[in-house]
């Protein structure tokens, strides 16, 4: 008998892909709704390994889906809401264009619509997950938000989104979650931290609505990615504010909710809500606690993990609790050329209270001629009046101040200064085998002291002070070898007790004081001597450390062997390069400081002339 | 041999019972039965029912045919074909006598109808049903608002106790009464929360805010701002490269012609085969005598002789047997060569390993950072954003972002593999000629004519 012949591509990679246009037969749904389902659902297109098999021999390049894709979609209910919906669709378009539009207003009053919180839940199975996909929703959102109602838009989504977006900063002021922030030309990019997790996220630079080329991006895509993450966005705020012991929805003002999106409301009405709506405190559930202090962390001694990791964790933690209380009581009062937004946004975070002219805005909580004001952010040249009170400093100053985790010296900032650049808090800490110079180290962290520093008049302490450290380094060598000779001994001593035994044999020739000695000996015995404290020999313990890196080193895989060495091997290269750099700054810092030394004595040899002359 | 015709067969089970029993007796008698009861019994029928009396004649026959329109008329009080299925075809009396009756619409209200009426006003009957109906009216008005804002209102602990509510089985079968199994059997997509098959790679290990560079800063040092133009640079030459490669293949490839020579070469083409104008001065034959020559000598088989061949045939052995020498001393001195050649062709070796090995790093690192092939169109590479120093302004009040986000995000989108790249198809309007139908035409003129009517007329009516 022979077998049926199997049919091509009937298994293997041809039945694992699917085209787009057989997955639209198979779903019975238009472009469109697939579309839209795909991007809900949130299935992707892939890439086939090898395209030929995977699209059953055809050529070009097609769009392909994998077929267990297209099953899980089958299975989705909302798939029969959009068959359902095609009915209205139809019933819509014949009014339109039978131009009879009180039916077809009527069709779209009663337009049903889909709820999706399912597929929230289906994606995002835990709230970590959501959480971990918030940068792209994020960043979508807050960009929709500035936009006005657009075509192939619907009209609430980016009132939705201004809403969204307002609740999920007072989240995070709350929370005091802000980590980082960077102003690029792009806009300002946020991080923060919740349940310990990073996001990121841009909001472009309050500027009137960009007009968008229509041929850039298709809007109804995007439309469709941003109604999934409002969906997605509201129920993470609706966790985050339960989380936070805060009443949701929060009451805001009355621009943000949909009924009201009828009155004509300009641009600068609805941002100048917004700010004023960042800048009320929530109200939160009765019964809640005000502070919520998080525990310290726990330390679980365990063998592999490094204590230098553990202690910098620690120190990390420290910080952060220091920066979460970094604005802490101080007043701000900003001008109105400064963006305020971003500047509300950060302060509120750190704990900071902030207001503006009431003339101008609303939602200003106290006046510019307030007293304890601390500071005032400016970004002008000059002021006509000036209050002595508060310091006048210029907007960067808050940004950096937040990414260097201390209120840094304003004398940098004041008002009319030229700034010191605004530097990324994004820079990878991987890359700390480059060469930093002094300078910028001390911008990086205040508290860095230069090894050399190049103030006049000093050179000679500090020439001691070299010197004293070079004794002590001495001196701990020192101690290090001897304390390895005494060892040597100690162990040298305890390895041969012939030498006692001798002693005791000695000792038996005398017959007559025998019984004497040996009373004695039992006493002797008996004695409590004093302890000798254990003595950890660092040299000795470095050697051992050595020995086993070593030996863990030869326990390095053969298939990551190379990888290992080239590693070990660029570090080392990269070791040099910053010890070659160091020093080359060095003899230049000498260099100058000779010179000027030099320069010293001479005008001082000048001066002795003149007078003597 | 012919097959027996069983005598006995089995009438044990039922099924044997049924299969060799012969009823169509039986069934050809209950049949009748039915039909009976239906038509009533045959016999008892008058014979006025069964049988008409002609009283035509042949008459008939010679009548006029109706006409078309005297066909439709008839046919407007036949009931339609398409209705004849609804009535009632049965004579099995209805079992009800006393159906509810309804009166037809506009029919005459009777003297009882009258009283009832009344009563039912006085109580207050009307009234209610209409306060009713307006209650009703706006409680769908509310719940349909409230479907509305499904969209809107986040009431759900997703990820704590609360579940999403099921979305296709629809409320009435939420009830209790129905089992789960029945609502599995007739709901099929119940089982909503389904295990997702895992995504594509580069959606999940490509981050969707890139850190950015910090040359991007609105106030960045100079080194760093130097780095990120050094990127673009590096992008712009890349990119003028792949123009000029594209040029030479394409544009370049072909010759360029002026248009006049191009005119010539058509004229010239159009004009082959032509006669052409006489010229003098050109005639070839002007100058010799006026015999025929052809163009090309008439071929001659002329044979070689055996000298020639035998020469022929030495030269070629000669050269066949210097090539033979060539080769074998070729093969004696390779010989010698032997290591040489060994190195050589391990270096090559060597090099073509090195070659194949450093090609296959590069790919890697292409496709760790290509933008997957999801559609004919490639997703564009990415730009990176930079602003010229002159337009760094260091202040926030006068940043101009040369990006546009949202384009950058949905570049973003796909080249992380969440959507394909395309080509957005703008659709081309349609150009409508306007023109005026000939009696539609309104001109100056007839503008001027009608208000001067107009004026007229209210002169007239004034006086």
């Amino acid at each position: 008998m022979v077998s049926k012949k199997k049919k091509k591509y009937s298994s293997g990679e041809g039945a694992q892909f699917m085209t787009r246009k057989a997955a639209l037969k198979k779903l019975q749904l238009t472009l469109k709704d697939f579309r839209r389902i795909c991007i809900l659902k949130g299935i992707y297109p892939r890439e086939p390994r090898n395209r030929k098999r995977a699209q059953k021999g055809a050529g070009g390049i097609k769009t392909l889906y994998h077929t267990k894709d297209i099953k899980f979609l089958l299975h989705e209910p909302i798939i029969w809401k959009l068959r359902e919906l095609k009915v209205y669709q139809q019933k819509i378009r014949r009014a339109r264009a039978m131009k009879e539009y009180g039916k077809m207003r009527k069709y779209f009053r009663d337009y049903p619509d889909i709820n999706i919180d399912h597929i929230v839940k289906e994606r995002y199975p835990t709230f970590v997950d959501a959480l971990r996909d918030l940068d792209d929703c994020l960043t979508l959102c807050f960009l929709f938000s500035t936009f006005p109602s657009l075509k192939r838009v619907p009209r609430d989504q980016s009132m939705l989104c201004r809403r969204l977006t307002v609740e999920f900063m007072h989240a995070v002021i709350t929370a005091k979650a802000l980590r980082k922030v960077f102003v690029s030309v792009k806009g300002f990019y946020y991080q923060v931290e919740l349940e310990g997790q990073t996001i990121t996220w841009i909001v472009p630079h309050h500027f009137s609505f960009q007009p968008q080329n229509k041929n850039d991006v298709d809007f109804k895509i995007m439309s469709t990615f941003v109604e999934f993450y409002t969906m997605m966005l509201g129920f993470v705020n609706f966790k985050l504010f339960h989380t936070l012991n805060l009443v949701y929805p929060p009451k805001l003002p009355a621009s943000f909710s949909a009924e009201k999106d009828k009155d004509l409301i300009d641009e600068h009405t609805y941002v100048a809500e917004r700010i004023a709506a960042m800048n009320l405190s929530l109200a939160r559930v009765e019964g809640a606690n005000e502070a919520e202090e998080l525990p310290e962390i726990d330390v679980f001694p365990t063998e592999d993990e490094d204590p230098k990791k553990l202690e910098e964790a620690k120190l990390e933690a420290e910080k952060v609790k220091k920066l979460k209380t970094l604005f802490k009581g101080l007043k701000f009062f900003i001008n109105r050329e400064v963006p305020r937004e971003p500047m509300v946004f950060i302060i509120r975070c750190f704990g900071g209270e902030c207001s503006w002219d009431k003339d101008h805005f609303v939602g200003a909580t106290f006046d510019e001629s307030d007293e304890t004001i601390a500071y005032q952010i400016v970004d002008r040249p000059s002021m006509e009046k000036q209050y002595l009170s508060r310091y006048y400093v210029q907007p960067q100053w808050v940004f950096d101040s937040v990414n260097a985790r201390t209120l840094l010296p304003i004398n940098k900032y004041l008002m009319g200064a030229v700034l010191p650049p605004h530097l990324s808090p994004f820079v990878d800490k991987i890359k700390d085998q480059v060469y930093i110079p002094p300078e910028v180290a001390q911008m990086n962290n205040p508290d860095f002291k230069p090894l050399d520093d190049d103030q006049s008049g000093t050179d000679i302490e500090e020439a001691s002070d070299e010197d004293k450290e070079e004794e002590s380094e001495e001196d701990s060598e020192g101690d290090a070898d001897e304390a390895l000779a005494k060892q040597y001994r100690d162990e040298v001593a305890e390895d041969s007790p012939s030498g006692e035994d001798n002693d005791d044999e000695d000792d038996n020739d005398d017959m007559d004081p025998q019984k004497k000695k040996l009373a004695k000996e039992k006493k002797k015995s008996m004695a409590v001597t004093t302890g000798v404290t254990y003595k950890e020999h660092p040299y000795q313990k470095e050697i051992e450390d050595k020995q086993a890196f070593r030996l863990r080193e030869k326990l390095v895989r053969k298939k990551h062997k190379k990888l290992y060495k080239s590693m070990k091997a660029g570090q080392e290269e990269r070791k040099k390069e910053i010890w070659l750099l160091r020093k080359k700054r060095r003899l230049h810092d000498e260099k100058v400081k000779e010179e000027k030394k030099a320069e010293k004595k001479k005008q001082r040899m000048q001066a002795f002339e003149a007078a003597t002359a | 041999m012919a097959v027996k015709k069983k005598k006995h067969v089995s009438k044990k089970n039922k099924k044997d019972w049924r299969k060799h029993c012969d009823i169509t007796d039986v069934e050809e008698f209950l049949e009748e039965q039915r039909l009976d009861e239906r038509l009533g019994k045959f016999e008892t029928k008058p014979d006025s029912e069964l049988f008409v009396v002609d009283t035509g004649g042949d008459l008939k026959d010679e009548e006029k045919p109706l006409s078309a329109k005297q066909k439709k008329r008839a046919k407007l009080t036949e009931v339609p074909k398409c209705f004849e299925i609804l009535l009632p075809s049965s004579k099995v009396p209805d079992p009800n006598k006393k159906r509810n009756h309804v009166n037809p619409v506009g029919s005459k209200p009777t003297a009882l109808s009258k009283l009832t009426e009344k009563r039912r006003l006085e109580k207050g009957v009307y009234q209610k049903k209409i306060e009713d109906a307006r209650k009703n009216r706006r409680l769908a008005v509310q719940k349909k608002r409230k479907a509305k804002q499904i969209r809107q209102t986040f009431d759900l602990d997703l990820w704590g106790k609360d579940m999403p509510k099921s979305k296709t089985i629809p409320s009435v079968l939420e009830e209790e009464f129905v089992s789960s199994e029945a609502k599995l059997h007739n709901v099929l997509p119940d089982q909503r929360l389904r295990a997702k098959p895992p995504l594509p790679k580069t959606v999940v290990t490509r981050a969707a805010v890139e850190t950015p560079h910090p040359g991007v800063s609105y106030n960045p040092t100079f080194q760093e701002h130097q780095e990120l133009l050094q990127n673009v640079v590096q992008h712009e030459q890349k990119m003028m490269k792949r123009e000029q490669h594209l040029n030479r293949v394409t544009t370049k490839m072909f010759k360029r012609v002026t248009a006049q020579e191009k005119e010539n070469q058509w004229k010239e083409e159009m004009s082959e085969g032509l006669p052409k104008p006489h010229n003098p001065a050109d005639d070839p034959a002007s100058d010799t005598d006026n015999e025929y020559k052809a163009i090309n000598p008439p071929v001659k088989n002329k044979k070689k002789d055996h000298k020639a061949r035998r020469k022929q045939r030495e030269r070629i052995e000669e050269r066949e047997r210097l090539k033979r020498e060539k080769i074998n001393k070729k093969k004696i001195t390779d010989i010698y060569r032997l290591r040489k050649l060994e190195t050589s062709i391990t270096k090559r070796e060597k090099k073509q390993q090195e070659l194949r090995a450093k090609r296959a790093i590069k790919h890697a690192e292409e496709a760790a950072t290509a933008a997957p092939a999801l559609n004919a169109h490639k997703a564009p590479l990415k730009e990176p954003d930079f602003v010229e120093p002159t337009q760094l302004s260091g202040d926030l009040l006068h940043i101009n972002p040369k990006t546009n986000l949202l384009r950058d995000r949905f570049e973003s989108l796909q080249r992380r593999g969440a959507l394909a790249a395309s080509k957005i198809m703008m659709k081309k309007k349609r150009k409508l000629k306007s023109y005026f139908k000939p009696g539609h035409k309104v001109t100056d003129q007839e503008i001027e004519k009608y208000i001067n009517k107009t004026q007229a007329q209210k002169i007239g009516v004034s006086h």
